[in-house]
């Protein structure tokens, strides 16, 4: 078993958790606070430019000058150790630290424009930052602490039927630092465990990517959509009734065009879309509109809520909400 | 298909694309057997006439043409090649060093080009965010309360005990700084002016 810390971290803030599914962060936050993962969260932190990286926008000197600045932050502080909400923000800082750590002319040319910038403190010196040992998916940091995770669960969210969904930045780039299987895998599975769910396990395109392929979902949105379409239609062949996530990217392909998707497809999935870490939080109590952010999403999750034993303080389907906002703005 | 050679003998194309500074020091393309294990499980395969077993046959055999080829551009970056490999090549991370390639010889530059406020964004904000045009499509396609949502995000944010995600203004200085010394800013305005 690899070594994984749970303190000294960083959590490391991700542009689609921002903006789209902001209670990824809260409930991380949350859960992190009641198993005791000691964090810290930096505003001085920028995105690691996953997006416009695999866009082929951003060169690849440029990524890691700025992962040589965001380790600085993070060292400067004291958590040396960085744990991401986004599987494409894991395998960015892991490349970059690859590259700063093994290629010293690399190296040289990154420490030249940090210099040139007046940024001579944020200079980087081989192994500062080791890919293996100090950068982690926050799914990982939960595993390590599964069994605290356990202590904490009140609300019984058995008698659904829940699969996972690895993200593949986090699964494939760099496997040999994967746990809990990379063809095969279960690292949501056996959290999901944790909260005393049981998870379908295997299905057919359980490792299938989501379909976002960066340029494929905004270029070649056909194609884009017809993966997520398969693999929709392959977790619908289980009757599955919640998919569980641990990167925004997949969870907006997901979340934001399944109602596309079925209607192309003549079909209703109804299936629920939340990260582990949201899934965690609802399963210890927290509040579904001021932890786990549920307003944000575009399957409402409501339905599932009012499902549950447990009575949560719902408000009305936000898709309702939503549609009531729209008319007051056209008044 | 056509193909160019331009000397039999020559591994130019896969030196260079070893010489990348995206590729990783145990990039294993000579170890390539050809089993097509990469090509069985690509998206990108599945959807068009994209061929990673294809496409590294090529780099190995010196034919240039790959740089060109239209096909390069619906990989999905998803790695499952990699992942599955058992000769330890990563046929994604080649596929990312030819469409730089492609760019930097200026034909590429046509299929980074409508991405390009991506770049602006983040030597603003320190943080990359969607061009509107593709926020449109989102817009249209999700529907009008993805719009709302996007109006309302701060508000939702402070609900959530969340602060600001702008960075301080001392922070996109250093980041505007970086990105001006690393080339980036020369790039992007290469990248916007390029009418080819």
């Amino acid at each position: 078993m690899k070594f994984i810390p749970d303190k000294e971290i960083l959590l490391f803030k991700s542009c689609l958790v921002n903006v789209e599914y902001p209670g990824v962060e809260s409930s991380t936050c949350y859960v992190f606070d009641k198993i005791g993962v000691e964090y810290h969260v930096d505003e001085r932190q920028s995105c690691c430019t996953g997006l416009g990286h695999y866009y082929d926008l951003f060169d690849q000197l440029s990524t890691i000058t700025l992962a040589a600045r965001n380790f600085n932050v993070a060292a400067d502080t004291g958590h040396k150790n960085i744990a991401t909400m986004c599987a494409t923000c894991y395998a960015i800082l892991k490349k970059s630290a690859k590259i700063l750590n093994q290629n010293e002319e690399a190296r040289e040319e990154v420490n030249g424009i940090l210099d040139d910038s007046g940024l001579e403190d944020m200079e980087y010196s081989s192994g500062d930052m080791d890919p293996a040992r100090n950068i982690f998916h926050v799914a990982e940091i939960l595993f390590n602490k599964r069994e605290e995770i356990s202590k904490h669960i009140k609300v019984d969210l058995t008698g659904f039927k829940v699969a996972s969904h690895h993200a593949c930045h986090y699964c494939k780039v760099h496997y040999k630092d994967t746990i809990e299987g990379i063809r095969d895998p279960n690292l949501i599975d056996e959290l999901a465990s944790a909260c005393g769910v049981e998870t379908i396990g295997w299905y057919d395109h359980k490792r299938v990517t989501c379909g976002a392929g960066f340029r494929q979902r905004y270029t070649n949105k056909e194609a884009s959509l017809a993966v997520t379409g398969e693999k929709l239609q392959a977790l619908k062949d289980k009757d599955v009734d919640i998919l569980l996530h641990m990167c925004p990217n997949c969870q907006m392909q997901f979340d934001r065009y399944q109602p596309l998707i079925g209607e192309k497809l003549g079909t209703e999935f109804n299936i629920f879309h939340l990260n582990i870490a949201q899934f965690i939080a609802l399963a210890m109590g927290a509040d579904p509109y001021k932890i786990v952010g549920i307003q944000t999403h575009t399957v409402p999750v409501e339905p599932l809520l009012n499902k549950l034993k447990q009575p949560f303080n719902l408000k009305e389907d936000q898709s309702k909400r939503n549609s009531l906002k729209i008319n007051e703005n056209r008044d | 298909m056509r193909t160019i050679k331009l000397n039999k003998n020559s591994h130019k194309l896969v030196d260079d694309v070893l010489k990348n500074l995206k590729a990783s020091p145990d990039l294993g393309i000579y170890k390539c057997v050809q089993c097509g294990m990469c090509t069985s499980i690509c998206p990108g395969a599945s959807q068009s006439d994209y061929d990673p077993r294809d496409m590294v046959r090529r780099v190995l055999e010196d034919d240039v043409s790959i740089v060109d080829d239209e096909n390069i551009w619906n990989c999905f970056s998803c790695y499952t090649c990699n992942s599955v490999c058992p000769s330890g090549n990563n046929a994604s991370e080649v596929n990312q060093i030819l469409r730089q390639m492609s760019i930097d010889k200026g034909e590429g530059i046509l299929k980074i080009q409508s991405f390009a406020a991506y770049g602006d964004s983040f030597i603003e904000l320190g943080v990359g965010s969607v061009p509107s045009k593709f926020f449109d499509d989102m817009v249209k396609d999700v529907g009008p309360e993805y719009m709302n949502l996007k109006l309302d995000i701060e508000d939702i944010r402070s609900e959530l005990g969340l602060g600001s995600y702008i960075l301080p203004e001392k922070s996109i200085d250093e980041i505007e700084e970086i990105l001006d010394k690393s080339g980036f800013k020369a790039r992007l305005k290469r990248i916007k002016g390029s009418k080819k």
